[in-house]
């Protein structure tokens, strides 16, 4: 199996939640698959922003990744957490 | 024959001890099983049981008790209550019988290693009424909902949850099989009599035989009343145990097998507990929040009772009191979510009053928990049922066993604390937990979450239907839907149409 398992900690969810992915993947369609799971069950969407994701820190401040990258090119392996969070698309 | 009052010969009697003779004491009582603190027997001796009675008294009293449980459920079994309760009290019950019934049985177990283990033969006393206990309530919780099933199947779960690889199973088996059938007579009895049971549950019997008579449910008012009075007895058995490790130079260790074992079985209470008072039990009847049920009888009393036996109050205390603010409304949303993977129908219970209440009780409830009820709210208004059921699992902690969860909202809470052991990355709620796990890693890291367990392959086919079924749900009895059939959504119908 290729797949494996991301923790999506997701903005403004209640749950870190569990997301299949595979090395190929890009970070930007790592973050629909992870909004896919949130956005619209648990969490409002924002119209207008768009999604970044970054490895989950203890103080809330990594540098995203470029959405273009891969899932394997980000160094992303199993169990690794990301935050997923809205952000303007300027910023 | 004339009887000798009972403070005439209870001394001699349960003191009696002897030394062997074709065997060494060690190996009679192993450490491993017995004492692994090495106290001297001469202490043990003197450990003194606050609650005296004799095997003829405890026999009439239980006779009595077990009388009045059964002969009240027998009076009122052709009562109408269960017809007209509703869904949200039968879940308080299918929750409580399901994670409790089989749990009693491992607690006689549990004692009855004490009952031949323990070091003190008072100890060795007192623990053979708690494993008649144990038996009696694990008898009584079974065959109470026996004869709810032919009504619902999911009350079978009584008899089956502790068969199947439920999650919330696996999360009550983790735990119990860690503080009460994989220790030692002691450490047990400190982190089972104490923690748990003088900390925790004694309480919670109390609250919850009244939240049973005010919705009118007499025969479980009666039932739990009856056990409450064993448990507020056996419970007993665990202060002079710490007394007199702390006197031998053991406080050290009896301080971190309490904090130990009343973070395990807090994460759970608060489940078990803190949900029925907050959601399941209908409005008009609640008389506590939980929140104030856990400041007025718990938090106090147990600081206190620690304190009185020259411990302190566990470290992470600042996070078990957010915790209580917390915790069971992040479960109260995660196992409505996930409801077809548990046994009991719970009701999503977030009707605008519903709301009102919550935020009153809890402030700052509807600004995070009430954007996670909104969109599911929402989905329901315009007929999205199937967007109220998420494709993916969260992340279990490998310690409780339970989703990692957090406020939601705005202050975005939720996060996994990792820990690397031996190669293997583990995933952890809180710091408690993830403490835990570093206290004795050999004694856990073989374990797997259920998460685990599907991407190591043990679970097949490896999908949510795979799941469900590797969980029992579907085997035993149908898993779980809204337990009010969504009629809470009706006032937000009402307020839009306005």
């Amino acid at each position: 199996m290729d797949n494996f398992p991301i923790l999506s900690r997701f903005q403004h969810d209640c749950h870190v939640k569990v997301v299949d992915t595979q090395a190929s993947d890009t970070i930007a369609e790592l973050a629909a698959a992870c909004a896919h799971q949130s956005v619209g069950v648990h969490v409002k969407d924002q119209p207008g922003k768009i999604l970044r994701v970054r490895p989950t820190t203890d103080d809330d401040n990594a540098e995203p990744f470029s959405p273009d990258i891969t899932v394997k090119d980000a160094g992303l392996a199993m169990y690794d957490c990301i935050d997923v969070y809205f952000t303007d698309p300027q910023s | 024959m004339a009887l000798l009052d009972r403070h005439e010969w209870y001394d001699i009697a349960r003191d009696t001890n002897w030394t062997p003779g074709y065997v060494s004491r060690e190996e009679l009582f192993p450490p491993e099983l017995s004492d692994p603190y090495g106290i001297p027997v001469e202490e043990w001796e003197t450990f003194d049981e606050p609650y005296k009675v004799s095997y003829r008294e405890y026999v009439k009293i239980q006779r009595e008790k077990d009388s009045s449980a059964y002969s009240v459920k027998a009076a009122l079994s052709r009562s109408k209550f269960h017809d007209e309760a509703g869904e949200g009290w039968a879940s308080v019950l299918k929750l409580h019988y399901g994670s409790v019934a089989l749990t009693e049985y491992q607690a006689c177990q549990f004692q009855a290693r004490m009952v031949r283990f323990g070091p003190s033969p008072s100890m060795r006393n007192m623990a053979t009424f708690g494993m008649l206990d144990e038996l009696r309530h694990a008898q009584l919780q079974l065959f109470f909902p026996h004869e709810l099933v032919h009504r619902d199947r999911q009350y079978d779960w009584a008899h089956e949850a502790a068969h199947t690889n439920n999650w919330a199973v696996v999360g009550g088996r983790h735990a119990f099989d860690d503080i009460m059938m994989c220790r030692d007579a002691i450490t047990g009895t400190l982190m089972v009599s104490f923690a748990f049971e003088t900390g925790l549950t004694n309480l919670q019997m109390i609250g919850l035989s009244t939240d049973a008579a005010n919705v009118g449910d007499f025969t479980f008012a009666n039932l739990i009343t009856s056990i409450q009075s064993d448990e507020a007895r056996h419970a007993q058995l665990g202060t002079p145990s710490i007394e007199i490790m702390v006197r031998n130079g053991r406080k050290k260790e009896a301080q971190q097998i309490l904090d130990i074992a009343f973070w395990r079985m807090w994460r759970l209470f608060s489940i078990t507990v803190g949900i029925p008072m907050d959601y399941y039990i209908p409005l008009e009847q609640r008389h506590l929040s939980f929140k104030e049920f856990m400041y007025e009888w718990v938090n106090r009393q147990y600081v206190r009772q620690v304190e009185d036996i020259g411990l302190e109050r566990p470290w992470y205390w600042d996070e078990f009191l957010d915790d209580i603010e917390n915790h069971h409304h992040c479960q109260q949303g995660g196992i409505w979510s996930w409801r077809p993977t548990v046994w009991w129908n719970p009701p999503g219970a977030v009707s605008p009053e519903e709301r009102q209440w919550l935020e009153e009780k809890y402030p700052g409830w509807n600004a995070s928990y009430g954007t996670y009820w909104d969109v599911i709210t929402d989905n329901l208004l315009a007929g999205r049922e199937e967007k109220t059921h998420p494709e993916c699992l969260p992340i279990i902690c490998n310690m409780c066993q339970i989703p990692i969860s957090n406020r939601p909202g705005e202050p975005w809470k939720a996060r996994v604390l990792q820990h690397e052991h031996e190669g293997r990355r583990y995933n952890f709620c809180t710091e408690p937990c993830r403490w835990i796990f570093t206290t004795d890693p050999d004694r856990y890291k073989d374990h797997e979450s259920i998460v685990d367990r599907l991407y190591s392959g043990e679970i097949q086919p490896p999908t949510l239907d795979g799941v469900l079924a590797y969980m029992g749900i579907g085997v035993v009895s149908e898993g779980g839907h809204d337990g009010a059939d969504y009629s809470w959504i009706e006032g937000f119908r009402a307020q839009a149409a306005e």
